[in-house]
């Protein structure tokens, strides 16, 4: 089984493909971080212009941890593309390629071969939000310092003492990560149904798009499902970002508003990875190898 | 001789169609076994399910004398295969391919391991080279490489010949024939080319819409002291009226695509050849027709289903 781990690490490691998603994502990060860098100024401003009279800040807005965030939230809608790319063609590229056939025929167990493809691409998933880690946060935080984060809500404003933020994007990495492996699993899932990679990859975004989309419409009938989709507790990362406040209203340090609310996402996407883990060890065992 | 392969009754559905039906045979120690039939016969189906890659729908298969069900893992570590392409991964080299799949039987390999693998289908020079620069005959020398690196007892090699140029299908030839002769390995080989397995083959099974038509020795089988011989003269019809003045009218056979066919034992064929030109025949051409072919042409057009005939 790690003999079987190493050589699909060693598959995925080969193909230029895989730096693509890495590429991509420096890409993305180094745009954003050079637009704020040049323009962060008028941004604050554009993003502050309903607190100006009511708020006078004393620090620095635009700072590592407020990049960061911004880039969470951009990213992980388009992050899951990426993993897609290469997590919908575990099974499918390798019948597309006619080596599934070939790899079935050495003396491994098809739960050891499955298995080991799974962690691959979920091993794959990780170093990608690692990457984003180490581009959305330490980059910027290198680059444009650090400083309480400013966060404004939908109905309110959230400041975390700079202090009290670096544990909450652990916790909101954590978390994405299994956000991010839910769609992994998905996708590696649905590379069972196909002999090329393209189908794969367009099934588990358009099902990804789907449901983001019921997920986020306010509408009654909507409402009813929002709890079942995956999608729905994919966001709940930012669950880190709000706090308790004692009796003085005063921000209480290593607080979460709403903790439950973080187990409960997390063991729904806990359950979708194991179920789509679990399905596809045994569609393998069972598959007709035809390609 | 011991039983390598036992298959038995086995049966394999795909919705409606039955690819393989009921179809039971033997590959003994050390056989060159010819596993021969039209397109679509089953012979892939049949080999994918030898290898696991397919689960019958009934039937079994006892490979060294364990079931295959129970003991897969086991014997496949004895076994080495090409099904079809040998699709290897096209973004790694040669050495990398068949380090990677050396890896997955189970092996530690070395370097010299893997370069003498390479050297002995004549890749050696292209070893670092990505197979996405090679042609189809390297690929499926490779693909030999790959399934030959763990040393298996038993080789099973469908359509090994595809897509080769003549020099490539002598290679393939002469490297089963060493397998079995030098390394005392047994080699299930599928094919369409039947002279191909006609050359090599000691054992063969024929099978038509996935049933048994023959199993035998290639020797049992027909007899390859008797040749089919195929004339083209310059009157046909002439020609005939006057072998059937001959003795060897008897054993004259219907004219076929334009061609006078005649069955003759292969010591004959000096005589009937002086006849011709006392007869003043003029020949054109003067062909054998191999057996092989046309045993395989007279089962597999009968449909008539013989039970085996050797024990």
């Amino acid at each position: 089984m790690w003999t079987h781990l190493q050589v699909e690490l060693y598959k995925i490691f080969r193909r230029p493909r895989t730096y693509l998603s890495f590429v991509a994502i420096t890409a993305l990060i180094g745009v954003i971080q050079l637009g704020l860098l040049v323009d962060g100024k008028e941004y604050t401003e554009f993003v502050m212009a309903d607190f100006a009279n009511t708020f006078s800040v004393d620090g620095k807005i635009l700072n590592g941890y407020f990049i960061c965030y911004i880039i969470l939230q951009l990213l992980l809608v388009h992050v899951p593309l990426l993993i897609a790319l290469i997590a919908a063609d575990m099974i499918s590229g390798e019948a597309n390629m006619g080596t599934l056939r070939i790899l079935l025929t050495k003396p491994q167990s098809r739960t050891a071969i499955v298995t080991a493809k799974f962690l691959a691409a979920a091993i794959y998933t990780l170093l990608l939000l690692i990457w984003i880690a180490v581009l959305g946060l330490f980059v910027s935080m290198a680059i444009f310092g650090t400083d309480d984060l400013f966060i404004m809500k939908s109905s309110y404003v959230v400041i975390v003492k700079e202090s009290d933020i670096f544990w909450r994007y652990a916790g909101a990495f954590c978390f994405a990560a299994l956000a991010m492996l839910t769609v992994s699993s998905l996708g590696f899932f649905l590379s069972f149904f196909a002999e090329n990679s393209i189908g794969p990859i367009v099934a588990t975004m358009s099902i990804i798009i789907v449901f983001t989309i019921l997920s986020t419409m306010n509408i009654p009938i909507f409402n009813i499902i929002k709890p079942y989709l995956f999608t729905s507790h994919m966001i709940t990362w930012k669950e880190f970002f709000d706090f308790k406040v004692n009796d003085a209203n005063e921000a209480m340090v290593g607080s979460i508003q709403y903790p439950a609310k973080i187990i409960k996402s997390a063991l729904v996407l806990i359950i979708h990875i194991l179920g789509f883990g679990g399905a596809s060890i045994l569609l393998f065992r069972k598959k007709d190898i035809l390609s | 001789m011991q039983s390598i392969i036992k298959v038995t009754a086995l049966t394999k559905q795909f919705n409606n169609l039955t690819a393989v039906n009921d179809l039971s045979f033997s590959v003994q120690d050390g056989d060159v076994y010819g596993f021969l039939g039209q397109n679509g016969a089953g012979k892939s189906t049949t080999i994918r399910m030898l290898l696991t890659l397919i689960t019958p729908t009934s039937g079994t298969i006892e490979i060294f004398g364990y079931p295959l069900s129970t003991h897969r893992r086991d014997i496949l570590q004895q076994v080495g295969a090409v099904i079809e392409k040998p699709d290897v991964y096209k973004y790694l080299s040669a050495y990398d391919n068949l380090k990677l799949f050396a890896k997955l039987s189970g092996m530690k390999p070395t370097h010299q391991l893997l370069m003498d693998q390479l050297e002995m289908v004549g890749l050696a020079n292209r070893a670092k080279d990505t197979v996405k620069t090679f042609s189809q005959g390297m690929k499926q020398r490779l693909g030999i490489a790959i399934a030959l690196v763990h040393d298996p007892q038993l080789i099973m090699l469908d359509e090994p010949t595809n897509g080769l140029d003549p020099q490539g299908i002598a290679d393939i030839r002469n490297l089963i024939l060493r397998l079995s002769c030098e390394r005392k390995k047994t080699v299930i080989v599928s094919s369409h080319l039947l002279y191909e397995i006609e050359q090599i083959a000691s054992r063969m099974l024929i099978i038509d819409k996935g049933k048994k038509l023959v199993e035998g020795a290639a020797t049992e089988l027909f007899d390859t002291s008797q040749t089919i011989l195929q004339l083209m003269t310059a009157d046909n019809h002439t020609a005939i009226e006057k072998i059937n003045q001959t003795a060897w009218a008897k054993q004259l056979l219907p004219v076929r695509d334009g061609n006078i066919i005649i069955s003759l034992n292969r010591d004959d064929i000096p005589s009937f050849n002086r006849m011709l030109v006392e007869k003043d025949i003029s020949v054109f051409s003067f062909q054998p027709r191999h057996s092989l072919e046309d045993f395989f042409l007279q089962v597999t057009a009968g449909k008539q289903y013989v039970d085996t005939f050797t024990s």
